[in-house]
């Protein structure tokens, strides 16, 4: 794997030559807010880290990529800055009170961007195809598992009926895979999977140009007119063009923003933002992400973990305050539980609950009876060492979280005693590792709109990466009956049981830190934000540039 | 007289073949033996459960026997048809198709300047005319040789692009854009070619066929370029495969640094991904490549050398 290798010593490398270039660069322009107007036209080039596996939004699978699919597609539903449901593509919904038929009217005058009127035939079109055999088996078994009968009521309005209450199904119609695709795409694309320059959405730019392992470039969709409610404009898009640029380094990205070669870029580490905030003609901004937080799940179906008191005392042995000003300076914000502080369905009283003290670690560790101790300090019982393993796939490591590992490592040996081993394998290694349980330790976080949709997953005894392996009935029954719940508060207060549940009591994890997108702009380009509530980067509906 | 002839060409493509054949076995082999299956690779980290597994399975044709499904790669490998990528849902021949010519241009501008600049110093320091050139060269190569590409790559960027602004930070964008990472390829192959040129110079020097020119009254530079240079490019022309192998390697950094396309990139991609078809068929095609440049290599010998050509 040369890659993270190489992006550490690069920025290494980069950290003396940049300062020099930084400082010699403000001759220039003087430091200007974005002109406050927002105008119409221009083009501008933004540097993305990531280039994506596909462009066909039903098989959408990298957050990262998130920004891109809004560009040229466009879901019935979105979501506003307070985590509450709007229409877009659709005009409302409505759900009959066993929560099994929602019925979804659509907005009139819409058409795809090659001409085709989208309408109730095109939304059947696009879920048939999503439940379509070998097509997009993640989005059918997951998204779509509840899902029994689409139906054409009349050309404005499509009906779905569910085998079993699921207020999910209204995140999947707000989320990148429920993307309405033209049906004149859907049957005839020539590389339908891949996507690309011949899938038509309704979005606000269309994609004409993809050259792989360089760039996408849009160019705006002169007739759109249905922005979504959390935009913050209407019409037709500023920009008559934009390019993103793959930068895969994160100091080439930033060389390329400061020497005005590109006007934004995402995906700033926490060792480089310094470059960004001193530089008065740059800004950066932050953004926490939806879904769960980052957490190190501990495997209850082995020793050591299969101990309520070691897994507590793992977590009191972590100062993770400490260790994640560490790694990541004053850039990470702290996790207390398996969702993400930035989700409606985040329970507060988690916040300071928990953690940090050593003396309660080594107390819980002596009452497990790992008691003694070996020559190298670690602690021991029945001759068997205190260890547990993390593996992490090499591939899907971001933000540093290998160096975050060997802080945690030092954390735990230094307080506890507690020897954590880490091996970054390959994904075949990892994937080994996890379906023949030979690890302690399993670490993720995902980027899902809706907590509920990761929770599924990461939680449920038959859920998809149930890597805790825990069975219990009563954590399967609140993720059931928050699924089947619509009404907000009643729902809230489901998982808010739920993480007292899995955080408190049975101490399932230990919530580390709360992912988060950067990005930096010249400050000649306005209507740089993120998309409200994915807290991902936005599409460039709003973007503009100033004088 | 035609009969061996022919006879020669038969062996040479046959061992062409069998060359081919090893290399794409040997990464297949690596490949099944590598920990995890296939449908591991394709579900990733996202949701897994078992039907979408089946469903997995069911569209790849996996549950077929490992002798099987190599025994059918080979026969439509044969066929020229190189399959469809797990990951990118598209044709292989398509997927590298594209990024052919951008790694090509690359490679052999990176090549032809390496070259040029090792003659330029293997010539200009060769003999005992001018030690302190030779030792400051010989220091440089060195430099040159033991830096990693990546570092090359981003020094030249910080002056060049991000500070002095010549050039684009990336892409495929003409002339300009290809300066940066051509000359990063360029510049450790030249760092080698040119210690050992100047060897051979040195050596080529001291033979009795320099003392007859000189003796000629030829000027000290055409003993040099044509006579002795003649000589010494021999051993160099041997080093055609490593340098194919070394243009391909720094391609992945290059490109990776540079945001260029090319085939580094989707090499990079394609083994951490366990992306079989894409990886078998780089293996394929870099094993094709370097039996075509071993073959030129041969060929090269006579055109340079005129005693070989007699046997």
């Amino acid at each position: 794997m040369p890659a993270p290798h190489l992006r550490t010593l690069t920025a290494v490398a980069l950290v003396a030559l940049l300062a020099g270039v930084t400082g010699c660069s403000t001759d220039a322009a003087p430091a200007s807010d974005a002109a406050s107007q927002p105008r119409s036209g221009g083009t501008l080039t933004w540097a993305i880290e990531t280039e994506p596996i596909t462009l066909n939004p039903h098989l959408y699978a990298q957050a990262k990529a998130r920004l891109l699919v809004w560009n040229t597609f466009e879901s019935l539903l979105s979501y506003d800055q307070q985590g509450k449901l709007v229409p877009w593509l659709a005009t409302g919904w409505q759900t009959t009170p066993d929560g099994r038929s929602y019925t979804v009217t659509l907005r009139d005058k819409v058409t795809f961007s090659d001409g085709t009127p989208f309408d109730a035939t095109a939304v059947k079109a696009n879920i048939d195809k999503l439940r379509e055999p070998g097509y997009a088996p993640a989005v059918a078994a997951v998204q779509l598992r509840n899902l029994d009968t689409v139906e054409v009521v009349d050309a404005r309005t499509v009906r779905l009926t569910l085998t079993n209450p699921d207020v999910l199904i209204l995140d999947f119609l707000a989320s990148p895979q429920g993307a309405q695709v033209s049906p004149k795409s859907l049957r005839e694309a020539k590389n339908l999977k891949a996507g690309g320059v011949d899938l038509a959405g309704t979005g606000p730019f269309v994609l004409d140009r993809y050259v792989p392992g360089q760039e996408l470039h849009y160019k705006r969709n002169p007739g759109y007119d249905w922005a979504p409610p959390s935009a913050t404009h209407t019409g037709p898009a500023y920009l008559d063009g934009i390019t993103y640029r793959f930068l895969k380094e994160s100091a080439v990205r930033i060389g390329a923003l400061t020497s005005g070669q590109v006007q934004l870029i995402e995906g700033v580490p926490a060792t480089d933002q310094q470059l960004i905030t001193a530089n008065p003609r740059l800004r950066l901004i932050r953004q926490l992400n939806s879904g769960s937080a980052y957490s190190y799940y501990f495997n209850t179906s082995r020793t050591p973990f299969d101990d309520l008191r070691v897994r507590r005392a793992f977590r009191e042995a972590v100062d993770v305050d400490t260790v994640l000003k560490a790694v990541y300076r004053d850039t990470a914000v702290r996790a207390w539980s398996v969702i993400s502080p930035s989700s409606p369905l985040y329970d507060k009283r988690l916040d300071g609950s928990y953690g940090g003290n050593a003396t309660t670690a080594n107390a819980l560790l002596d009452q497990a009876g790992w008691t003694r101790r070996d020559a190298d300090g670690y602690r021991v019982k029945d001759g068997r060492r205190l260890t547990v393993r993390l593996v992490q796939a090499a591939p899907f490591v971001r933000d540093r979280r290998d160096v975050l590992a060997q802080a945690i490592q030092a954390a735990v040996k230094q307080s506890a005693g507690i020897d954590l081993k880490i091996s970054l394998v390959d994904q075949g290694t990892a994937q080994e590792a996890f379906d023949t349980n030979q690890y302690e330790v399993f670490d993720n976080s995902r980027a899902d709109t809706d907590a509920g949709a990761a929770l599924n997953l990461l939680l449920h005894s038959q859920g998809g990466i149930n890597r805790t392996r825990v069975n219990d009935p009563r954590i399967d029954q609140l993720l059931d009956t928050g699924q089947a719940t619509a009404d907000p508060a009643g729902r809230a207060s489901i998982y808010a049981d739920l993480q007292q549940r899995v955080v408190v009591d049975q101490a399932l994890l230990l919530p580390l830190y709360a992912p988060a997108d950067q990005i930096a702009a010249s400050t000649t380009v306005g209507g740089v934000r993120f998309e409200p509530t994915a807290g991902v980067p936005a599409s460039a509906y709003d973007l503009w540039i100033g004088n | 007289m035609r009969q061996p002839r022919l006879r020669a060409v038969t062996r040479r493509l046959g061992t062409g073949l069998v060359v081919l054949w090893a290399a794409t076995s040997a990464a297949y082999l690596a490949l099944l033996a590598a920990p995890g299956d296939t449908v591991d690779a394709i579900v990733g980290d996202g949701a897994d459960t078992p039907q979408i597994r089946a469903e997995i399975i069911t569209e790849w044709a996996l549950d077929r026997p490992a002798a099987v499904q190599y025994l059918d790669y080979l026969r439509r490998l044969a066929e020229g048809d190189l399959g469809r990528s797990y990951l990118l849902q598209r044709p292989v021949a398509e997927v590298i198709g594209e990024q052919l010519t951008a790694t090509l241009t690359l490679a052999v501008t990176a090549a032809g300047l390496g070259v040029l600049l090792a003659i330029a110093l293997a010539t200009a320091t060769a003999g005992h005319r001018r030690p302190w050139l030779r030792r400051a060269s010989s220091g440089l190569e060195l430099v040159l040789v033991s830096t990693p590409t990546f570092l090359i790559g981003i020094v030249l960027l910080t002056v060049f692009s991000f500070r002095l602004g010549l050039f684009p930070v990336a892409g495929d964008q003409g002339v300009a854009a290809l300066v940066l990472p051509a000359v990063t390829l360029a510049l450790p192959i030249a760092g080698l070619l040119a210690q050992i040129l100047r060897d051979a110079l040195d050596r080529a020097l001291d033979e009795p066929f320099v003392l007859t020119a000189r003796s000629r009254g030829t000027r000290e530079s055409a003993v040099l370029l044509r006579h002795a240079l003649r000589h010494a490019l021999l051993p160099t022309i041997t080093l055609a495969g490593w340098l194919f192998g070394t243009l391909l390697g720094g391609a992945v950094i290059v490109e990776q640094v540079f945001g260029r396309p090319g085939l580094g990139q989707v090499t990079l991609a394609a083994v951490t991904g366990k992306d079989m078809p894409v990886v078998l068929a780089v293996v394929t095609l870099s094993a094709a490549v370097y039996v075509v440049v071993n073959t030129a290599a041969d060929l090269a010998y006579l055109l340079v050398d005129p005693r070989l050509r007699r046997s």
